[in-house]
């Protein structure tokens, strides 16, 4: 009797685990799609712009806390926001300034901009997440959100190209947009100076440009699916 | 020309000097404060200040601002748009994501005076306007009434292409309330609300804000009137107090019915005396009787006996008595004859039985005719058992209902032990005879009915049986008849030895050797009065048995002294029918007690008569035969 269960219980284990595997497989790791490939699920591209959006709203939130936060600690006086001074390493990106200047600029521009902003904003926020760990005058919270804010834009990044490729597959854009090289070579013109900005700057800074890549890609979404909540 | 100026100069200082001189102070103006800068639609915005004072002199104010990343000055162009005391900027003017830093002046005559600057961010100061058309309906979901409210963003607000967006609360009150419920929409323009209350009158309110900016101010109030859908207030009342009632009398029917567990729960009922086994309905139902019978011991004699079987006496201890001495004093106080009327029935022996179940014999005597005979029957009746000295071991005695003369019950009766053979010796009645006959019970079978006919004769009668009959009845008179002529005084002791050890050479009167205890038990009562005795099988049963035919003894006769004349074996019977008394009176070692009444009756032992020899059932032996003497009557 036991000699004729063994095999059995084997081979049910067996197939049990290929079971398994299959599902973990299947959830772990979405199979890369193209050209709606036949069992793929396929993500719409509203899907992913609301994905996008509400991604960037979350940064944006989180740099809005940081920089509250360190106004109440530091207190520059409001006058220091006047300075003209300061300088966003990212003011050399040229980003529409006002809805008429957006809604004319065409879809890849804005684009462009978008993802020009996010690359450049990858290494800054590392940075300052460092010093913010390794200096102990700033909480843990802080910290923690500072890592966050870093790590969100790295996501953001992927997500925003995720779209772009899925607006190039459907057509929406053309390919002027440079690849994922083109990135290196944004970065470049500002490498060097986020390096002078002072912590509460670097904050101000992301604080807005995180803003402006969230309406960027509203205006966006509106533009090119504007079915739902435009 | 110089004189000219130099006059309207000094026409002016004076003027200027005339006015100080006159009380009025002038000074330059205060410094305006810029409150605050708002955009609508993140379009355009507009910035009020609040002007210092004005130092008596008309002071004008102006704005200045500058853009982050520019040095060039700007100066606000619409002062009217907004309102007094403030400055819109337009389209042109705006630029998001820039910081403004705004500067009003206030200048007069006397001088002018700035402002602190102001640093702003148009994306940050959106404070949108109203939502507009807020319209709320009822609807109806089941029959039960809900508002829905619906409405549009603000017109300047330009939410299509995504420049804005908004997001809605929703307020809503009675409108007698003061307290308002205030619900977060979200982004969509239409809401429904539920729970209200039938009759009521709603207010509503609707406001809206940006990602991040500032909350519009509440919209202008929509009032609706929702419908009674509760048909009535009261009817609602009556299906309560109805379903309440049925409640009610649900619990009270459940507490109905279980009021008798309720009852024992919370008024537990007091035990009342009990008596183990006393019926008390059939005490009330009146036959006490009945009521009384489960109190009854099972084995307590009864006092209605119709039968002998009722008192069958299982064994009849016969005790052999110890010291001959005793037989011989006794044997002597038999010839005293005097009756001693000892009622010491001393020896009531445990085990034994009561020793004052004398009324058998009493009774049975005082039924008799005689009544002189009652006292010696008493006597003898006490004697006899006390003689017996073991009485009535047996718990079967019955009283003795000596009502027609009969022994009813029959208790073991002992032949009376040589302790109280005097007493004994006295009953010259029945009793003795009894015992006699009931010692020869110890026969180990049968027994001889000392049943006389024929008085005056020492009959033997002969029972084919095993019954020893013992007459009680009116045959007394007959048996009381002397009959010494031609009977011989059997004396019978009454050596009772069942245990044989005691009976030494009167084994040679055929006492049936080692015996143990020999028992009779009264199987019943004829008609002719007699008692009829039957020996109880006892472990010798078989031994007994054997001898049965041998241990038989029989009465003779009864002699006029009333003594019960018994048939020893064969070979000692013609002895004892000799001179049974001679030999008893001289032989010490006697094993028969003649228990007569007269003692002067040494008579002369006669032959018996053949006959009896001939009716000798058995070899009988009189193995523990026991004379007694009938009542003379």
């Amino acid at each position: 009797m036991s000699g004729q269960m063994r095999p059995a219980c084997s081979v049910w284990l067996l197939l049990v685990c290929l079971v398994l595997y299959s599902r973990l497989k299947v959830a772990a790791s979405a199979p890369t799609c193209t050209n709606g490939q036949a069992g793929c699920h396929v993500l719409s591209l509203a899907n992913l712009f609301d994905r996008v959006i509400q991604h960037s709203a979350r940064m944006h939130g989180i740099s809005n806390d940081l920089h509250s936060e360190f106004e109440l600690y530091f207190l520059p006086s409001k006058n220091q926001i006047g300075r003209v001074s300061r300088n966003c390493h990212t003011s050399t990106i040229l980003t529409p300034n006002g809805k008429e200047n957006a809604q004319r600029m065409a879809r890849e521009e804005l684009t462009e901009v978008i993802l020009k902003l996010l690359v450049a904003w990858g290494d800054p926020l590392w940075h300052f997440h460092q010093s913010l760990a390794h200096n102990h005058e700033f909480s843990n919270f802080s910290s923690n959100k500072s890592l966050e804010m870093s790590d969100m834009v790295h996501e953001l990044r992927k997500g925003v190209q995720k779209v772009i490729e899925k607006m190039k597959m459907l057509g929406i854009i053309g390919n002027s947009l440079g690849g994922l090289g083109s990135s290196e070579s944004l970065l470049a013109p500002v490498s060097a100076e986020w390096r002078l900005m002072k912590d509460y700057d670097l904050l101000y800074c992301f604080r807005r440009d995180s803003s402006k890549i969230q309406n960027y890609l509203k205006i966006l979404k509106c533009r090119i699916v504007p079915e739902h909540g435009c | 020309m110089m004189k000219n100026d130099g006059g309207v100069r000094v026409f002016w200082l004076l003027l200027l000097f005339l006015l100080y001189t006159r009380g009025k102070s002038f000074s330059v103006p205060g410094k305006p404060t810029l409150t605050r800068c708002r955009s609508p639609e993140k379009e355009t915005f507009t910035c009020w200040w609040e002007p210092g004072s004005d130092g008596g002199l008309p002071t004008t104010y102006k704005l200045y601002y500058r853009k982050e990343g520019s040095e060039k000055e700007y100066q606000c162009t619409d002062y009217h748009t907004g309102g007094k005391n403030s400055c819109f900027f337009n389209k042109n003017d705006t630029s998001i994501w820039v910081n403004y830093n705004i500067t009003v002046v206030a200048t007069n005559a006397l001088g002018q005076a700035l402002s602190d600057p102001l640093n702003i961010d148009v994306y940050f100061i959106v404070e949108p306007n109203p939502p507009e058309n807020l319209n709320v309906t009822i609807q109806n979901d089941k029959g039960w009434p809900f508002l829905r409210a619906s409405w549009d963003p603000p017109t300047k607000a330009d939410t299509r292409s995504g420049w804005i967006t908004l997001i809605y609360e929703l307020r809503i009150k009675l409108e007698e309330e003061d307290e308002w419920e205030i619900h977060h929409v979200g982004q969509q323009k239409v809401f429904n609300i539920f729970g209200l209350q039938s009759g009521g009158t709603y207010v509503i309110q609707i406001r809206c804000k940006p990602d991040h900016g500032f909350w519009s101010e509440w919209s202008d109030d929509v009032q609706v009137v929702v419908p009674n859908y509760f048909p009535n207030k009261r009817s609602a009342w009556v299906l309560l107090m109805v379903f309440s009632g049925m409640v009610f009398l649900i619990l009270s029917w459940l507490l109905h019915l279980n009021s008798r567990n309720l009852k024992h729960c919370i008024l537990p009922p007091v035990p009342g005396p009990k008596i183990k086994g006393f019926d008390q309905k059939l005490h009330k139902s009146g036959k006490s009787v009945d009521a009384f019978k489960s109190l009854e011991v099972p084995d307590f004699p009864h006092h209605t006996f119709s039968k002998s079987e009722d008192f069958l006496v299982e064994y009849i201890e016969v005790y052999v008595p110890e010291e001959q001495e005793l037989m011989l004093e006794k044997s002597n106080n038999l010839h005293n004859g005097c009756l001693k009327s000892e009622s010491s029935v001393s020896d009531c022996d445990s085990g034994r039985g009561s020793c004052d179940s004398h009324t058998l014999l009493l009774d049975k005597s005082g039924h008799q005719t005689n009544t002189q005979d009652s006292q010696t029957d008493e006597q003898k009746h006490g004697e006899a058992l006390q003689g017996e000295n073991l009485a009535y071991t047996h718990q079967d005695m019955v009283s003795p209902d000596m009502s027609a003369g009969r022994v009813k019950t029959w208790p073991s009766v002992f032949s009376p032990l040589p302790q109280n053979r005097s007493t004994v010796d006295q009953t010259s009645s029945i009793e003795i005879a009894k015992q006699h006959c009931l010692s020869d019970s110890l026969l180990p079978s049968d027994f001889l009915t000392p049943y006389h006919s024929p008085p005056g004769h020492c009959t033997r009668e002969h029972l084919g049986s095993n019954y020893w009959e013992f007459d009680f009845g009116n045959k007394q008179p007959h048996l009381t008849q002397p009959q010494t002529e031609a009977c011989h005084q059997i004396q019978a002791h009454s050596e009772i030895n069942i245990n044989t050890g005691v009976k030494a050479e009167p084994a040679a009167h055929k006492f049936p050797t080692p015996r143990s205890n020999e028992y009779v038990e009264v199987q019943r009562i004829n008609e002719e009065d007699s008692v009829v005795l039957r020996p109880v099988a006892s472990n010798y049963d078989k031994l007994f048995e054997m001898q049965q035919g041998e241990d038989y003894s029989r009465v003779k006769g009864v002699d006029s002294d009333n003594v019960l004349l018994l048939l020893q074996k064969e070979a000692m019977e013609e002895e004892m029918n000799m001179c049974p008394c001679e030999q008893l009176t001289d032989t010490t070692g006697a094993h028969y007690t003649r228990f007569a009444r007269s003692p002067e009756k040494p008579t002369a032992c006669t032959h018996p008569t053949p006959q009896p020899l001939e009716e000798r059932v058995v070899n009988g032996y009189v193995d523990t035969a026991t004379m007694f003497t009938m009542p003379p009557y």
